[in-house]
């Protein structure tokens, strides 16, 4: 058999770090290849070699009988390579067709032939089992009508290969199942070889041929669907399930600092739970279950809309953030670049921004802060002047994280988002020391995570969102990777089939 | 090649400043005299006076477009409040209602969430209308005390001069020693965030187009002092793009997030300059106008060879 891609050897370093240590995969015509891996594998520099994006370090990558060291995007579209993202891109305002012919319009004489167009769009949303005007504005299709649109764009350049990135992470089940239909069709049918890039172990038995599983920059194995059982996944992906660095018992005889009775916010609740001196509680569900609204509405960056919520013994209503934060609530934002960091002031300026004109002080006071926190961060490089965004994203997020670990700042109560989102390891380890050393000297921490890895490692108690809901609560020895996983799905399709 | 333009980027403006001064000295022997420089001085008081409040605003990531006719609005409801108010009187409500015109723009673009641009182009032709309602021909004939402060000296400087070298200095302490001033770069960097860690954005956004209402009304009364009429259709056109020009010069990115105030007071005394030696040179006024242009298209070319460095 032949294969649409063959990849020998891939190998790819950032600086010192080793992040693909030695790929060899195959991808074949007519096939569905599945790829799990956990946050931080080495999936999206895999991907990004193969759409050109980066540049491997060592290794080839084989199409069509042609070897090449790296791709470049062009290259990777001439050779039949389509892509579509987690984070998919339309462009709202434009019909369903101009969407799809973005950049490649069909034009005669300087116009574009607009009918002609709309006819071509119809047809190939038709190859995807679909009947959508392609006379439609996009803002009026939903997510999993968009994501589509975005596959037919792809087809347009009649793709050897396509590869999809956790298509399903913001999709309802009912549209889940007419993707997997569509991408078992797009296999069969039209004979692509289709990768499908996953973190949901369910999935894989709607649609996979071969599944690959990716750990630690190297592909632990790759087997037939009928030779993987769900638990050989599960162990290869994370083999140290049981290993556990597990915090301490779950110390509830601390003082309630924060608790929620049927708290709503916007998208969320209701929520009961209650957060004791010392305890580490994660919030754990897939994309779009409402973590971020919750934390954000937590700290009155949003309107709570239902229920009660104490801090600290006192019933409070939080009208913003810095109300929270003098209360002693704070929040450290998920997507750093867009949420929390400033990225042309200095670092000094990033770790005080919300102490100047009280906390922080003058000048000298100022510095002698900043390198007594640099040295509890482990901030590297240790300069008070370099900008935000030259710090790696682990120090970067140390910097977002210190703003709040001052001492006698008198913060009683931490919620993270995400807060190891683009962090490498060392650094995670660093973060987690952090928090650890927080919570024992009578802090609390909140915080979410959709790496179902940092929830088992971090929590005393874990809740489960799912839909805006809050599906389940588990304790201790119960936190475990496969129950976090499994009830986050089973209560996330449960929620929408009873609809 | 690129990496001296690159260090030439930020020390480009003193050297701009330096070369032209030497230039037009060349060509016209009086513009280096003490006389000229003083002249120079006035010439540019009211724009700095302008600018360096509207370029915090910036840093922040908001814009001020109204500012032209603010001061024509201002400056002809002082002219009509002379003979009611007296001179103290007439200053102190004139700065009132720049404050209240700021806070007003404020609390649409802070609290409502308007775009800054449009409500304040909005501003720009209801009060150019408005100055012109309420005096249709200009006012002229202010209190001989009034009149002083456009022509009077103090220890041989001009008042007016004084006047702007205070804002300047006010200006920069606001910087260096208020933390309402990086909280305002904050803003501009990153809004969302400056929201998230607790900064009180919206209330930032209103007092920064206050300080502007309350500079420009300031700038207003130091015009109509010095050229002794309150003309409503005349006075302030264009000051909101010349006062951007200057910020825009001093580096300030359009999008904010950082800038400085002494390199934003460079933008000025430069923009000053060309206007004040092609005068000196004889040269028509449109040069300057071209001139103008050309030097900020070249700052921002400048400014794209320092961000792809990066």
């Amino acid at each position: 058999m032949t294969h649409a891609i063959e990849i020998r050897d891939l190998r790819k370093s950032f600086g010192a770090t080793e992040v693909l240590k030695g790929i060899s995969l195959n991808f074949t015509r007519g096939e569905v290849h599945a790829f799990l891996g956990a946050n931080g594998a080495g999936k999206s520099t895999l991907l990004g070699c193969l759409s050109g994006a980066i540049t491997p370090t060592e290794g080839v990558i084989r199409i069509g009988g042609k070897e090449f060291q790296a791709l470049t995007p062009r290259l990777a579209q001439v050779l039949g390579l389509a892509i579509i993202y987690q984070h998919f891109q339309v462009f709202e305002g434009l019909t369903v067709a101009d969407n799809i012919f973005l950049g490649h319009e069909m034009v005669s004489y300087g116009y574009v032939r607009a009918s002609e167009q709309n006819r071509i769009a119809k047809e190939l949303l038709k190859r995807l089992g679909v009947d959508i005007d392609p006379r439609a504005l996009i803002d009026d299709l939903s997510v999993g009508e968009r994501q589509l649109v975005e596959i037919a764009r792809a087809l347009r350049h009649e793709p050897k290969i396509l590869i999809l990135d956790e298509p399903t992470a913001a999709l309802s089940s009912k549209e889940m199942k007419s993707l997997h239909n569509v991408v078992r069709q797009l296999a069969s049918r039209e004979n692509l070889a289709i990768v499908y890039v996953t973190h949901l172990i369910d999935e894989i038995d709607m649609i996979a041929d071969r599944v690959s599983i990716l750990r630690d920059g190297q592909v632990i194995w790759t087997r037939e669907l009928s030779d993987a059982s769900h638990d050989e996944i599960t162990r290869a992906i994370a083999p140290n399930l049981e290993r556990g660095e597990k915090p301490p018992a779950a110390p509830r005889t601390g003082k309630s600092l924060l608790e929620c009775r049927g708290y709503h916010s916007d998208f969320t609740g209701p929520i009961d739970l209650e957060l004791h001196a010392g305890e580490v509680v994660g919030i754990y569900g897939l994309l779009g279950s409402g973590r971020t609204d919750l934390l954000e509405s937590l700290v009155g960056a949003r309107k709570q809309r239902g229920g009660e919520l104490f801090f600290d013994g006192r019933q409070v209503r939080n009208r913003d953030p810095q109300s929270a934060f003098s209360a002693g609530l704070a929040l450290v934002a998920s997507d750093r670049k867009e949420q929390s960091l400033f990225p042309d002031l200095s670092a000094l300026e990033n770790l005080l921004m919300p102490h100047f004109g009280g906390y922080a002080g003058g000048k000298k006071r100022q510095l002698e802060l900043f390198h007594q926190i640099a040295d509890r961060l482990q901030l590297q490089p240790r300069l008070p002047h370099q900008a935000g965004e030259r710090f790696s994203g682990g120090n970067a997020q140390k910097l977002m994280m210190g703003r709040w670990l001052f001492p006698d700042l008198g913060i009683k109560v931490l919620l993270l988002d995400e807060p190891t989102q683009g962090v490498d390891v060392g650094a995670r380890e660093d973060l987690y020391f952090l928090l650890r050393d927080f919570t024992a000297s009578g802090g609390a921490i909140l915080f979410s995570s959709s790496d179902p890895e940092e929830v088992v490692a971090l929590s005393h108690r874990a809740i489960i969102v799912a839909k805006g809901r809050q599906a389940a609560m588990l304790e201790g020895d119960e936190i475990t990777e496969e129950h976090l996983v499994d009830m986050a799905h089973k209560f996330s399709n449960l929620e929408t089939s009873s609809q | 090649m690129v990496n001296f333009l690159l260090h030439a980027s930020t020390v480009a403006l003193p050297i701009a400043i330096v070369l032209l001064a030497l230039f037009f000295n060349y060509h016209s022997p009086a513009f280096l005299s003490l006389g000229n420089l003083i002249n120079l001085s006035v010439q540019v008081a009211t724009m700095m006076t302008i600018a360096i409040p509207c370029a915090i605003l910036l840093m922040a990531g908001k814009v001020d477009l109204s500012v032209g006719s603010m001061m024509a609005l201002t400056g002809v409801i002082a002219g009509l409040l002379f003979p009611v108010l007296g001179v103290a009187g007439t200053i102190i409500v004139t700065l009132l209602i720049g404050a209240i015109i700021g806070a007003i723009n404020g609390a649409l673009v802070g609290l409502l969430a308007m775009s800054p641009i449009i409500v304040t182009l909005g501003g720009l032709t209801l009060m150019r209308g408005m100055a012109q309602w309420l005096s249709p021909s200009p006012l002229f004939g202010f209190p001989e005390a009034f009149s002083y402060l456009g022509y009077g000296k103090l220890l041989g400087v001009p008042i007016l001069t004084w006047i702007m070298l205070v804002v300047l200095a006010s200006g920069l302490l606001f910087m260096r020693f208020q933390y309402l001033g990086r909280h305002a770069v904050a803003i501009g960097a990153n809004e969302r965030a400056a929201f998230l860690v607790g900064i009180r954005v919206k209330w930032t956004v209103v007092l920064l187009y206050t300080a502007v209402g309350v500079a420009t009304a300031l700038a207003a009364l130091m015009t109509i002092a010095r050229i002794n009429s309150a003309p409503s259709g005349s006075l302030g056109v264009g000051m909101e793009l010349q006062v951007l020009t200057a910020i825009l010069l001093g580096g300030v990115p359009f999008t904010g997030g950082k800038g400085s105030l002494l390199r934003v007071a460079l933008g000025v005394i430069l923009l000053g300059m060309l206007t004040n030696g092609l005068i000196l040179m004889n040269a028509r006024s449109e040069a300057a106008l071209m001139i103008t242009g050309i030097v900020l298209i070249l700052a921002a070319g400048l400014d794209v060879l320092r961000r792809k460095r990066v």
